[in-house]
């Protein structure tokens, strides 16, 4: 392994496109990222201790309810989307194929599992890499009739797990979670005039408004934090699943099949929508970039459009 | 008002950039190295027919200046009206170069004569080992190319896949179509 790693960081110097490198820009962002959440927490706390607010109690349960709802996540998300693990028998081209994956890339082979609906998706969860889970729907499973296509997906979903993307985006949500409850807390506090014994008699109900627009701005922005680090993650993990599979316009296709973006590409002839001269007009750019910053997935345009500059530089 | 309307009434139809449609004469090498496909020596252009006595006397022109270059550029040309009513002027030649220089000429006098309105677009056919055809389309109003496979089924469908893979090709070097909503395909090729 180690051999193999030196060789690839040598070739890396040379002329290894950037995408194939390892990924710093994953661990710098993810360093500045929780550097953030956690300046934003201290600043959170010292105004909390400036007004004197008992918030010990508070943090430690929001913590340990986030903790508690990581180590049960597989358990919790196989429950809630209604996947089934899955065996070799019953699945044995899947089971290949998930094992062709990890042993190429000297990865711990995850449970398998299956939802069945004809929703096209996929996920990843699991506390760590060795009692990760990858569920892929059925519904995927018709969609994706390319075998590499589907390759592709879960080798984005290996990714996920090879980076530990439920691990860091449960952390990251503790902030959020903590700031969530002293919300709701500081907004009771406030309703009942602090009559629960916290904070300082005198002036108790500017310190609580105090509290609540501090909360309501820890947690927007830690909200809006969570998921640039999601969306960062998930330009990462189609990196990853490129460099696994060694095709990136394979998941590319995926993509673009499951979003029911394949329309994307139009099949209306040029000569019959030439008339409509006004279409040329509207810019490239379409979506909101409002919309951008709320979700947790980048556009996925972006994504195939990353995906393809990494074909190009391969080819 | 005519004065709002001169600023706002800008005109999209941009000349016939034969910089970007020469940008092909070095791109197609790139295309056959890495993906195999080779240029078939075919390509077209296609605009709208119109009737009028200086639509025919640019279509003379055209076809004059074709004749004169047979030698010259070692081109053949023929002509085709579509069912949508488009007119084509298909070129085969050996080299791309002249393939290129043809349909910039073309283009140029199309332009010349006020119509450059008309012109539609540039298809440049290209086969892969099996022999399927893949094109390069150039849109003369958005003066950007990009790819088009039709599966052959008849049902058309294409192939983005290969698409896709032709346009991560020649990203660098041609000016291509970034929004895929407006790669429309041209179907039933007269190529």
């Amino acid at each position: 392994m180690v051999t193999v790693q030196l060789v690839l960081q040598l070739s890396s110097v040379s002329r290894t496109p950037s995408w194939q490198r390892r990924d710093n820009g994953l661990t710098i962002r993810m360093i500045l990222s929780f550097a953030i959440l956690a300046l934003l927490y201290a600043v959170f706390l010292s105004v909390l201790a400036y007004i004197g607010f008992d918030f010990i109690a508070i943090t430690i349960i929001a913590s340990l309810m986030v903790l508690a709802q990581w180590y049960f996540s597989d358990k919790i998300v196989l429950w809630s989307s209604g996947a089934k693990i899955v065996t070799r028998d019953q699945f044995p081209k899947l089971h290949d194929m998930v094992e062709r994956i990890v042993s190429r890339n000297n990865l711990p082979k995850p449970k398998i599992a299956v939802i069945n609906t004809k929703m096209p998706n996929a996920f990843a969860t699991g506390k760590g890499r060795k009692s990760a889970v990858v569920a892929v729907t059925t519904g995927l499973m018709e969609l994706l009739s390319d075998p590499e296509e589907l390759e592709g997906v879960i080798a984005h979903e290996l990714t996920h797990i090879r980076n530990r993307d439920v691990l860091v985006l449960t952390l990251a949500s503790i902030f959020a979670t903590v700031a969530w409850y002293l919300m709701q807390f500081g907004f009771y506090g406030g309703l009942y005039g602090g009559g629960m014994g916290y904070g300082r008699d005198r002036n108790n109900g500017g310190t609580m408004i105090i509290v609540i627009v501090v909360a309501v701005l820890v947690w927007i922005i830690s909200f809006l934090i969570i998921r640039a680090i999601a969306r960062y993650r998930e330009f990462s993990a189609d990196r990853g699943s490129a460099q696994m599979t060694g095709k990136p316009v394979k998941l590319a296709n995926a993509l673009m099949k499951i979003s029911g973006n394949m329309r994307q590409v139009p099949t209306k002839d040029l000569r019959q929508v030439e008339g409509l001269n006004a279409f040329f007009i509207i810019p490239a750019i379409s979506g909101s970039t409002i919309g951008n910053l709320f979700s947790t997935h980048p556009p996925v345009e972006k994504r195939v459009e990353k995906l393809m500059e990494m074909e190009a530089s391969m080819s | 008002m005519r004065f709002f309307g001169k600023f706002i009434k800008k005109d999209y139809n941009a000349k016939t950039d034969s910089d970007a449609l020469f940008s092909l004469s070095s791109a197609y090498l790139t295309i056959e190295s890495k993906i195999g496909l080779k240029n078939s020596g075919r390509c077209a252009l296609s605009m709208k027919n119109i009737s009028g006595m200086y639509f025919n006397e640019m279509k003379e022109d055209i076809k004059r200046f074709l004749d004169i270059s047979k030698t010259d550029f070692e081109l053949s040309y023929r002509t085709h009206t579509d069912l949508y009513g488009y007119l084509w002027i298909i070129l085969e030649g050996k080299r791309m170069e002249d393939l290129l220089a043809g349909i910039s000429a073309v283009g140029d006098t199309v332009d010349e004569k006020g119509f450059s309105n008309q012109l539609l677009a540039a298809i440049f056919e290209f086969t892969n080992d099996k022999n399927k055809k893949q094109y390069l389309i150039y849109n003369y109003k958005r003066n950007t190319f990009y790819p088009f496979v039709p599966l052959e089924s008849g049902q058309k469908s294409r192939n983005t896949e290969e698409e896709m893979k032709m346009m991560a090709t020649i990203v660098d070097e041609v000016p291509l179509e970034r929004d895929m909503t407006l790669w429309y395909p041209l179907w039933d090729l007269p190529l």
